[in-house]
């Protein structure tokens, strides 16, 4: 089983100035080959959970392998078999795109003969071949990402974090974005390791995920386990007034799994939640309960997070639930899925 | 390690050489004090035009003839200062900016990391000084007072003014590496490098005419890194001068030596806590 796994952590804790813990005795494996997603909201953990998985920062418990390869023995080893690219822009933009990939090459001990061909390869293969040789600070904001994408894999790494790759990126961007490391992903059997707050990405990219959250890891699976683990649709029914006996009033109607109440909104899951809602709603009029709002969800995993964690997901203000669909749409495109 | 230290360097000095703003800025005091302060302070006419002044301003001067010649050497070492703040400064940016969290993250070592820098800030004065003495020399031809080399520099002495600015940079460099790993804002660093400049400058024999110092401040001064170099300079590049220094130039180096050494050990210290998995 451990010849099997890119990465294993055990207990895996940090704690800040003695006092402020943003990881917390978390474990988990990654697959070799497996595109793994670790979701969480801002200040979740997760970049704390890749700088001690890149032997970047030291773990206060716990331990941790990355390919075979205990992260606190071995830091430069690690560093070796790993590529890694951050949430922020760490090309030089006082070099070209060029110079940047040609200092990553000595720094990672690219055999010299193979720089000039790979270098070129993957100028072609980000799509920043014409740019080449312009400075790194002229790029805009999707081609850095993609030169950093670039550095990160320049030595064929077998295990490539990505730590918020596509934060600040537009929504056509961050298609293209996950299109060039699904492609990596098919041509070379890279493991991915992917930390995200923007769900989407994670339910369409990732094959498994864990749920971070305080530190904790709050759920693990593949985006269907967790879906599934919701019981079905979500029909959220709020009342004209609150009245203690809408709760009673909707879990008796038949075909309901569970209801729960969340800030005065009562949560009904159903298998088939579309064919339900009129008998819901027949069901407050019968026993006289004005109803205000009815909502259908299907699951998502921003449900999931609701239901692990007891809070709404807010993955960024900043982007319009128009940006979002369109994203969702252009994402789902690139990497020829249709999604659930 | 040997390809890692090399290509870090020759980004170090392509940085820096794109960067016009940091070599004119590194020219910038140099050559103000060349126009400025050296020319209203050449006072030499005033003794030479007296019997026996010609060998008094000698003596004063320790052998230079000219108190803007004297100057000139200083303000040629000075660049040194100069040049290598903005080595400690890119450590900063590039933290700031993300560069140096890439490098760090890379398999590089420490040592390479921290040594490329080292390396880039030594080579890069050497330029700085030669352009700082050619232009002492430029406002000569110009009608005004400018650098007379009245000695014949032969290969040794071309090769101890090298090795003397080089250990200065590096000496230099390495107290800016050292300020640049320990501080994380451009503000604080730049507070702190200025409060180091001036002192040392005006602790060095670099400005002020030898013979005006009190014993004093000549003993202050004789161990100031500023010093030991400028006097490498000035017995190379002054005839006569050799008599007027108690020790050979490469003595001055040795102790210049001494200094870098010492500057090195403290900022790979600092450099190593740095760049190593936080604790």
């Amino acid at each position: 089983m451990q010849g099997d796994l890119a990465i294993s952590a055990n207990g895996l804790s940090r704690t800040f100035n003695n006092s402020v813990k943003a990881v917390d005795s978390i474990s988990f494996f990654v697959r070799r080959g497996e595109a793994f997603g670790f979701l969480g909201p801002n200040g979740a953990g997760k970049t704390t959970t890749v700088s001690m998985l890149t032997s970047g920062l030291r773990p206060t418990a716990g331990s941790a392998t990355v390919d075979g390869v205990n992260v606190v023995a071995h830091p430069e080893e690690v560093k070796r078999r790993i590529g890694l690219v951050f949430q922020e822009s760490t090309a030089d933009g006082d070099l070209t795109g060029r110079e940047n990939l040609e200092l990553a090459a000595a720094l990672y001990r690219v055999p010299r003969r193979e720089v000039r061909s790979r270098i070129d390869s993957l100028l072609e293969q980000m799509q920043i071949g014409d740019a080449a040789d312009r400075l790194a600070k002229t790029y805009s904001g999707g081609m850095r990402r993609r030169l950093e994408l670039a550095v990160g894999i320049i030595h064929s790494p077998p295990i490539l974090f990505l730590d918020e790759p596509t934060l600040g990126l537009d929504p056509q961007g961050r298609a293209g974005f996950w299109n060039y490391v699904q492609n990596l992903r098919h041509e070379h059997g890279m493991t991915v390791f992917v930390t995200t707050h923007y769900l989407d990405e994670a339910d369409t990219f990732c094959e498994r995920l864990a749920i971070i959250d305080h530190g904790r890891i709050v759920a693990t699976g593949t985006p269907t386990e967790l879906k599934d683990k919701l019981g079905g649709d979500v029909v959220t029914v709020r009342s004209v007034a609150p009245d203690p006996r809408l709760e009673a009033t909707l879990r008796a109607v038949a075909g309901v799994t569970s209801v729960t109440v969340q800030d005065g909104s009562c949560r009904v899951k159903c298998p088939r939640g579309e064919a339900l809602v009129p008998q819901l709603v027949a069901a407050c009029a019968s026993a006289g309960i004005g109803v205000a709002t009815v909502s259908l969800k299907r699951p998502s995993l921003d449900e999931v997070f609701l239901e692990f964690t007891g809070r709404e997901y807010r993955e960024d203000d900043s982007v319009s639930p128009t940006d979002r669909a369109v994203r969702i749409g252009q994402i789902r495109q690139a990497m020829g899925r249709g999604g659930r | 390690m040997i390809r890692e230290l090399g290509a870090l360097t020759w980004r170090e000095l392509l940085r820096l050489g794109r960067n016009p703003q940091a070599i004119v800025t590194s020219l910038l005091l140099p050559i103000l004090y060349l126009l400025l302060f050296g020319q209203a302070f050449n006072l030499g006419a005033l003794f030479t035009s007296q019997p026996g002044g010609q060998a008094f301003l000698l003596a004063f001067l320790r052998g230079a003839p000219t108190y803007f010649s004297y100057f000139s050497a200083g303000m040629a070492g000075f660049v040194a200062v100069t040049a290598t703040l903005f080595i400690g400064a890119n450590v900063i940016f590039d933290r700031l900016f993300g560069s140096l969290k890439r490098t760090a993250s890379s398999p590089a070592t420490a040592t390479s990391i921290f040594g490329s820098r080292l390396l880039a800030g030594s080579i890069q004065p050497i330029g700085l000084a030669f352009l700082v003495i050619g232009f002492a020399i430029l406002l000569g031809r110009l009608g005004l007072a400018g650098l007379q080399v009245t000695a014949p520099i032969g290969v040794v002495g071309a090769g101890e003014i090298v090795l003397a600015v080089v250990i200065l940079s590096a000496m230099f460099a390495s107290l800016f590496l050292a300020i640049g790993f320990s501080i994380e804002q451009p503000q604080t660093y730049f507070a702190v490098v200025n409060a180091i400049n001036l002192p040392v400058l005006l602790t060095s024999a670099a400005l002020y005419p030898w013979g005006t110092m009190p014993a004093w401040f000549r003993t202050i001064a004789s161990f100031n890194p500023i010093t030991l170099a400028v006097n490498v300079l000035r017995e190379n590049m002054f005839t006569g001068a050799t008599g007027y220094y108690p020790y050979d130039p490469y003595v001055y180096l040795l102790g210049l030596l001494g200094w870098a050494v010492a500057m090195f050990l403290i900022a790979t210290l600092l450099a190593a806590r740095a760049l190593a998995p936080k604790r």
